[in-house]
């Protein structure tokens, strides 16, 4: 429309009315991306604890003491990929902390070389401290670990008195491994020792990390019914998927609820503004200014409004997310993706359905108006 | 250059027809200034906004330039309204959200430019208080920046609707006086109740229940453009 009265005229001189328009957006797609990012970050927490599962296919025996030897050998000869030495291991169990309380992680007990071969898969480089001693009651933790669980080096990882991490001694961290991913491991030879029951379990790493998810999917396929137990990355996904299937159709319908409440609430707030601003519309259009130049620019107004709303409260709902991150999330190793994509998918329904509602009431506005009505003061 | 030909206004009401105006037949002239003169109800108003393109008639036809206004389509009549009429209406009616000096160019985007704007404000006494709001303005400043809006841009006709109906009687006639010395060589009609506003008027025509019922003519008016002759009634 003609240069006086562009989109933004309106909205910068009215303060007082486009605020908090662009207000109440903005809190919405706060709420919204608040909501669902804290929500995505529960299934995102199992993801980043168990990560360390891509890079092996996990083989735990059911029935009996090991993974035994004609296994390993099926498997090193019928593999779809090239694969590494098979490594065997025993498992004693801790427990990691999150935001929904504790969780169970794996303390894997290995050999001496198995350890750092592990290590070097799970490219571990740098090591505060050292690997621990075959046979002492010592373990390697990574740092998201010792963040996650307050531990140092010296701090006992299992121990006597803990029901959720026992272990006959204290078995003190001896190094702290500088990762992302989330392992702990200790000797293979105190396992035997000392933890019951003694059941070896085994570890296959594909030769290319690219091709383990290929490696995963047949042995679980070879051995499904079998007397072996498969842990794999994509099963661990499916089961996270599956776990929180329901709770998402809840989370759909608090945000749909949140949705119509929010553009309905705007829809009044937008019919009351323009019920104030009839005058300006009649006196317009009985200067001259054609229908069309008027829906027009309310249309303009209302997509700055929504736009610019929209944007604001991602702005906001990021800083709030790296806020929360920094101060609750990562002093505890919890995982929480601020750049959270489905959170701000979920948002799109707020400024789409607030400008499908200013629409209705700009058409419903413009349908029968008369401008004479206005400038004979019957509809002032 | 505008001419009704027996131009009828019906409102419905409950179901029966109720005549604003009646078999009107009327010419404006260029440069002309025609009153028009009636008690409130008589249907002068709609007449003028059956003038202006803001309403078409029921019957019967109005023209301009030669071109049927009620065939047109509302951009183009809208076309006519932004372009080669001015209207200031009974009530000095602004955008307040704009400043006086803004308020007149909304009245003539991409015709009317700023200077001539600023300068027309001058003219009008109230140069000096053109960046104000509305609210910061008295009713009698805010017509003159109506005038304003309907002068800029050197309209052919400038149609003023009772414009001193807000104002003193003193200030009435300061804006009439305003009309008839600004508006260059293009006519104007007023709509108006009280006689006196219309001492300079070239034409006045006196409406009682929508029907054209005297006719004064100034003899010595010469129009400036292509004479038609008034068709009476």
């Amino acid at each position: 429309m003609k240069r006086i009265l562009t989109f933004s005229t309106y909205l910068v001189r009215n303060g007082g009315k486009s605020l908090p328009l662009i207000g109440v957006i903005v809190l919405a797609v706060l709420l919204i991306v608040g909501i669902v990012a804290l929500m995505n970050s529960i299934p995102y927490s199992i993801r980043t604890i168990y990560k360390h599962s891509k890079n092996y296919t996990g083989l735990v025996p059911r029935s009996n003491a090991s993974v035994d030897h004609n296994i390993r050998k099926e498997i090193r000869d019928g593999s779809p990929v090239p694969i590494e030495p098979i490594l065997v291991i025993r498992g004693s169990q801790a427990q990691v902390k999150s935001i929904v309380g504790g969780w169970p992680f794996v303390v894997l007990a290995m050999r001496q070389d198995d350890m750092r071969r592990y290590a070097k898969r799970l490219n571990i480089t740098k090591i505060e401290g050292r690997y621990p001693k075959a046979g002492e009651a010592e373990a390697l933790i990574s740092e998201p670990v010792a963040r996650n669980l307050k531990l140092k080096l010296g701090d006992p990882l299992l121990k006597p008195d803990n029901a959720d991490a026992y272990s006959m001694f204290p078995v003190k961290i001896v190094g702290i491994a500088q990762t992302d991913y989330w392992t702990m491991m200790m000797p293979y030879e105190y396992h035997e020792k000392y933890h019951f029951p003694p059941y070896d379990s085994a570890l296959v790493f594909a030769k290319n990390p690219a091709d383990q998810d290929k490696l995963d999917r047949w042995i679980h396929e070879k051995y499904r019914g079998a007397n072996l137990r498969v842990f794999a990355y994509f099963l661990l996904e499916e089961e996270t998927n599956g776990m929180f299937r329901i709770l998402y159709q809840i989370l759909n319908v608090v945000i749909f609820t949140l949705v119509a409440v929010i553009t309905l609430m705007m829809a009044m707030l937008i019919n009351i503004y323009q019920s104030q601003r009839i005058q300006e519309f009649g006196l317009l259009q009985a200067l001259g200014y054609t229908r069309r130049d008027l829906i027009r620019r309310v249309l303009g107004e209302s997509i700055a409004v929504v736009l610019v709303g929209w944007i604001l409260g991602v702005a906001a709902a990021q800083g709030m997310l790296q806020l929360v991150k920094s101060r609750l999330m990562d002093p505890n190793a919890f995982a929480l993706d601020v750049w959270d994509r489905s959170a701000l998918l979920y948002t799109i329904p707020v400024p789409v359905m607030i400008f499908l509602a200013a629409v209705g009431a700009i058409w419903s506005r413009f349908r029968t108006f008369d401008p004479v009505s206005v400038v004979e003061r019957r509809l002032a | 250059m505008i001419e009704l030909r027996q131009a009828s206004l019906v409102y419905k009401d409950q179901g029966k027809d109720l005549y604003a105006c009646r078999h009107i037949n009327l010419t404006v002239r260029p440069g002309e200034f025609l009153g028009i003169l009636g008690p409130s109800g008589s249907g002068k108003s709609s007449l003028l906004y059956m003038m202006s393109g803001l309403k078409s008639p029921t019957s019967g036809e109005v023209l301009y330039k030669d071109q049927r206004i009620s065939e047109m389509s509302e951009p183009e009549r809208a076309r006519l309204r932004l372009v080669d009429f001015g209207i200031v209406f009974q009530y000095p009616y602004l955008i307040g959200y704009l400043s006086a000096l803004e308020n007149v160019l909304v009245g003539s985007p991409g015709v009317g430019t700023r200077e001539k704007a600023q300068e027309l404000l001058l003219d009008l006494g109230i140069g000096h208080k053109s960046h104000r709001l509305p609210h910061e303005l008295s009713g009698g400043e805010r017509q003159r920046v109506c005038v304003a809006r309907a002068l800029l841009g050197g309209r052919s006709v400038i149609f003023a609707d009772e414009p001193t109906a807000s104002l003193d009687h003193t200030n009435g006639l300061a804006v009439v006086d305003l009309l008839v010395r600004h508006r260059g060589e293009g006519a104007l009609v007023i709509v108006t109740h009280d006689p006196s506003m219309l001492a300079h008027a070239n034409r006045v025509i006196h409406i009682t229940d929508g029907e054209v019922v005297k006719e004064e003519v100034d003899p010595s008016f010469a129009p400036t453009g292509p004479i038609r002759e008034t068709i009476g009634p």
